[in-house]
């Protein structure tokens, strides 16, 4: 209550000082001058009058200091003599300072660094209007139990439907070949329904969305372009609306220009069409779901409502198509989580982590702080005695410590940019929203707060510690203080950062081990020697399903002239690039009630070279051949899971395996299974996988096939050697034809441990930082105390004990600290990891108290901590005992 | 008895300095006067406290202060109750009143 004369009174006296001061010193003097008065009144001599004036009521100085100490204003005017002094104590220190202010700055600069990581990926919105209304919608295999995107047709009916949006759009993805104008180029691109914009809110730089009329088979050729595309190939000019650019050989005319950096998704699509003017067998294809599906929720609809009458809409599709839709429902998500996938628990892993080196930071600079107040005992001493309070003194030194905190906090938020930039330019690609991450207002937020508070946190100690210390003897002392005390507190300090950086070192040396161990795992193929490629076929050679396979084929033949190639094929599906062909099968003909209940198989469609290049093994019977073509017998080729999990005693050569739309297909032969998704993880996703002739496929099916087709060889060569060849030989078959995508397998595998390697990278830096951190904090204590036992060491010389020994007992002091922070931090690592483990998959073929791990950290920090003792003891070891013992 | 004559019960000096300016506006030093003759002595504020209590009063905006000729003409500042202040001494007089009567039911309760 009435907060505002208070504000004003005291600002008042802050700004007018000397006048309200005088006000008080007047109305003092008269109070005072008026009890005298009356005194002399009764008789007495003004001397004493005034005399007894004063000790009854008070002296004017001793009330002065009284009324203004009361108010709020003093303790402002008090902390800016504080920081005054702070900072005359800091430059008359330098050494101190600067050793201080790194090390906060390396701690507070790692924090803000993960926090604007943290800021950027998990918590900022999606950059789209009211982003918290956005839905991603998704069917609901309830039977496989698990969701999955829709088809077209699925799509339609729901808009039909009526369905519970503000806005609903389709969006799929669907690459190109540029051929006009510029160079061809091989262009990612999405097929987007005319309200996909719109669903978003976001605006055009430049021309206009697809209209309804545009979004139907049938309606003109039109595209809207990204910006990075506009300035590339129109130079950025205006004119670009209406001018045309030619995508797989058709004249498509550019009705939008997208404004720059905008995405939706993990990649930056340079082209977009209508998705209504698909190929009418795509868009009446109930079976492929290869459509997603972004809305908005209407306002005050929550996403349980909608979901619920999402599923009643979807229910009566699925009575309307009981063949197809039987046993879908709908699953609804915010749009962020697919977005962000699952990162969330690797980046709060890594969040805790840097906490904990912030942690190791300030235990560092609360031991320098103690050290150095040990050798200030005096200073204090005489503070106290000149009246100065205890809260008064620890005032002072937080005051101290925050200064140090704050200037470190600066020179940490430069330590964040520069090693942001670093590590976001090579780490970004494992990242979702990886281009999201920005030092902005709130990281610059996070990063004051975090500064003062570990300010308040390391300086408390040390501050309560000094302002406790006793007049008398450290008066006395001259200066030496109470050494034992504090150096109590400083090896706890320094037997808790030993136990941090035991935890964070086992932490990275697991995962160290993890990916040792999916190195070695066996993938089912050999990666070695092996490079993989896509070809955009020119769009004029292949107007049918049998012009794609001799395009092919001709490719084939002279790509595998090239010297040095030992072997080439074509594949719909290259292991660990998260390809998902993903159909329906059964067996021995008994089909399921709807497709949606049937198993699926990961349908690799290839040529007969295949398992020669991969080096697949052959189990059983025999793989595709030159034999099989358009007009022998379907058959296929199933890997052993499939064999295990649906022939589980009986032979499954010779038995029938049917692909719903494609057909029966013989079994011949059974091969080895191949790890498709990550290495050495169990995946939501199929592992079955079944094999089948590309010169077997339909026509239908063939020419839509080359954008998901990749050419895999097996050469000893250098990728740069083989490249260029490569490139000339597909361009001999027709020169607008495009090279893509170009990986050598080993790339592939190590990309697909990215959700390891990341963690890895990370805390393995903070771990080394922790390691550096700790032996600094070991250094500082083992040689505070050698400088504090001078005198002892200089006695036990004199008496006869030799330099050995004397090494001995510093290096013996330091390792003691260190076992002790050992044993508490292998507890604590034994059980952060078991906790780690419980809330991520991230280990693999090394358990949680892998003791190896365990033991060979332990190693590295005695042996670190031997080091920091080195140099203190050897120096311990040349004590002069006359000279030590000549300064008493 | 309290140990000492004069200390106060913790937060009654301002209601006690609230009651002494309702009758009229006074200087400080009139305020400690008055308190000593209503109380027969008892209560004897040092100059510490009293103008810490003023102080305290003003921002709160209870009492208001102007400088002004004494009668034995020197300068000194006066202080008045604000019509909040002669609310606040209303509530605080009821409020003491129960809780002087509620102490002494406990205190003479056998």
């Amino acid at each position: 209550m009435l907060f505002l004369p208070a504000i004003f009174g005291g600002l008042r006296s802050l700004f007018r000082k000397k006048r309200v001061e005088k006000e008080l010193d007047d109305e003092l003097r008269g109070f005072l001058d008026m009890a005298a008065e009356d005194k002399m009144k009764q008789g007495m001599s003004r001397k004493e009058a005034l005399r007894s004036a004063r000790l009854e009521r008070g002296s004017l100085e001793v009330s002065r200091e009284v009324v203004r100490s009361s108010s709020w204003e003093s303790i402002i005017e008090t902390s800016w003599q504080d920081l005054r002094f702070a900072a005359r104590m800091l430059r008359k220190s330098p050494g101190f300072a600067s050793v201080a202010i790194l090390t906060l700055a390396l701690g507070i600069g790692a924090n803000t660094a993960i926090f604007s990581v943290v800021q950027g990926v998990l918590l900022a919105p999606l950059p789209y209007h009211e982003p918290d209304r956005l839905v991603v919608v998704l069917l609901n295999n309830l039977r496989l139990k698990s969701s999955t995107y829709l088809s077209y047709r699925d799509f339609m009916d729901w808009e039909r439907a009526a369905p519970p949006f503000e806005k609903m759009s389709a969006y799929a993805w669907r690459s190109f070949d540029l051929s006009s104008p510029g160079n061809p180029e091989h262009l990612e691109g999405t097929e987007i329904s005319s309200s996909f914009l719109s669903t978003l809110g976001v605006g055009m730089a430049l021309g206009r969305e697809f209209s309804a009329d545009e979004d139907r088979n049938g309606g003109a050729p039109v595209a809207i372009i990204s910006n990075g595309l506009w300035r590339d190939r129109f130079g950025g000019s205006a004119t670009a609306i209406g001018n045309s650019i030619v995508l797989d050989g058709v004249e498509t005319t550019v009705v939008g220009v997208l404004h720059p950096g905008f995405r939706f998704g993990t990649d930056y699509p340079d082209v977009y069409i209508p998705i209504g003017q698909r190929k009418l067998v795509d868009a009446n294809d109930r079976i492929a779901h290869d459509v997603a599906c972004v809305a908005r929720l209407k306002p005050g609809v929550s996403l349980s409502q909608a979901d619920a009458q999402m599923n009643a809409i979807q229910e009566n599709i699925d009575r309307l198509n009981p063949d197809t839709e039987q046993g879908l429902g709908i699953k609804i998500l915010p749009a962020k989580e697919p977005l962000v996938g699952d990162v969330r628990g690797t980046l709060l892993l890594l969040l805790g982590a840097v906490g904990v080196v912030l942690l190791i930071a300030c235990a560092n600079v609360a031991n320098l702080l103690l050290a150095r107040s040990a050798a200030r005992a005096r200073e204090f001493s005489i503070r106290a005695a000149l009246g100065a309070g205890r809260g008064r003194i620890v005032r002072q030194l937080i005051t101290e410590s925050v200064l140090l905190s704050v200037l470190g906090g600066v020179l940490g938020l430069a330590a964040a940019k520069w090693g942001l930039s670093v590590a976001l330019a090579t780490l970004a690609a494992d990242l979702p929203r990886g281009d999201n991450i920005h030092l902005n207002a709130s990281v610059l937020f996070f990063a004051l707060g975090i500064s003062i508070v570990v300010g308040i946190l390391f300086g408390l100690a040390p501050a309560l510690r000094s302002s406790k210390t006793d007049l008398q003897p450290s008066l006395k002392e001259g200066g030496r203080g109470s050494t034992g005390r504090h150096h109590r507190t400083q090896s706890a300090l320094v037997v808790v950062q030993i136990a941090l950086t035991l935890v964070l070192l086992a932490g990275a040396g697991l995962l160290f081990r993890t990916i040792q161990h999916l190195w070695k795992a066996d993938l089912g193929f050999e990666s070695q020697h092996v490079l993989t490629f896509q070809v955009g076929l020119s769009p004029s050679a292949v107007k049918t399903g049998a012009d794609v396979r001799a395009a092919y084929q001709q490719l084939l033949d002279r790509i595998r002239q090239i010297p040095g190639i030992q072997g080439a094929e074509i594949t719909t599906e290259v292991p660990m690039t998260h390809q998902m062909n993903a159909i329906p099968f059964w067996v021995d003909s008994r089909r399921p009630a709807s497709v949606a209940e049937a198993p699926r198989t990961l349908g690799f469609i290839t040529g007969p070279d295949f398992l020669q290049v991969m080096h697949i093994p052959l189990i059983r019977g025999r793989f595709i051949n030159q034999q099989d073509t358009a007009s022998s017998p379907l058959v296929a080729v199933i890997d052993t899971e499939l064999a295990r999990t649906y022939f589980p005693d009986k032979d499954p050569l010779g038995r029938t395996i049917t692909f719903p739309q494609v057909g029966d297909y013989r079994i011949i032969g059974v091969v080895g299974h191949v790890q498709h998704w990550q290495v050495g993880f169990s995946s939501p996703f199929t592992q079955n996988q079944s094999y089948v002739s590309i010169y077997q496929i339909q026509d239908r099916w063939m020419t839509t096939i080359d954008t998901w087709t990749w050419v895999v060889l097996r050469t000893p060569l250098e990728t740069s050697m083989v490249l260029p060849e490569i490139r000339k030989a597909v361009h001999a078959a027709g020169s607008d034809q495009t090279v893509y995508h170009a990986q050598t397998m080993p790339e592939i595998v190590s990309e697909s441990m990215s959700p390891q390697r990341f963690p890895l990278i990370v805390l393995g830096s903070f771990a080394t930082l922790a390691l550096l951190l700790a032996s600094i904090g070991i250094y500082a204590v083992i040689s505070y105390s050698v400088t504090q036992r001078v005198h002892e060491i200089g006695i036990r010389l004199a008496l006869g004990a030799e330099k050995r020994d004397v090494f001995r007992m510093v290096v013996g002091q330091g390792l003691t600290l260190a076992f002790t922070g050992l044993s508490i931090g292998i507890t604590a690592a034994l059980i952060l990891t078991r906790l780690l483990l419980s809330f991520s998959s991230l280990l693999y073929g090394v358990g949680a108290s892998d003791p190896a791990t365990l033991a060979s950290v332990s190693a590295v920090l005695i042996g670190v901590a031997i080091v920091a003792c080195y140099l203190p003891a050897r120096r311990a070891m040349r004590v002069d005992p006359i000279v030590a013992l000549r300064y008493e | 008895m309290p140990e000492k004559p004069g200390d106060l019960v913790q937060g009654t000096l301002d209601m006690l300095i609230l009651k002494t300016l309702a009758l009229q506006p006074m200087h400080g030093y009139g305020v400690a006067v008055r308190l000593e003759q209503m109380s027969q002595g008892v209560f004897r504020p040092n100059a510490g406290s009293l103008f810490v209590a003023f102080q305290r009063l003003q921002r709160a905006g209870l009492i208001k202060s102007e400088w002004k000729a004494t009668e034995n003409s020197r300068r000194a500042k006066y202080y008045a109750l604000t019509d909040q202040g002669r609310k606040r001494l209303t509530s605080e007089k009821r409020e003491w009143g129960k809780q002087v009567a509620a102490i002494a039911r406990i205190l003479e309760a056998s």
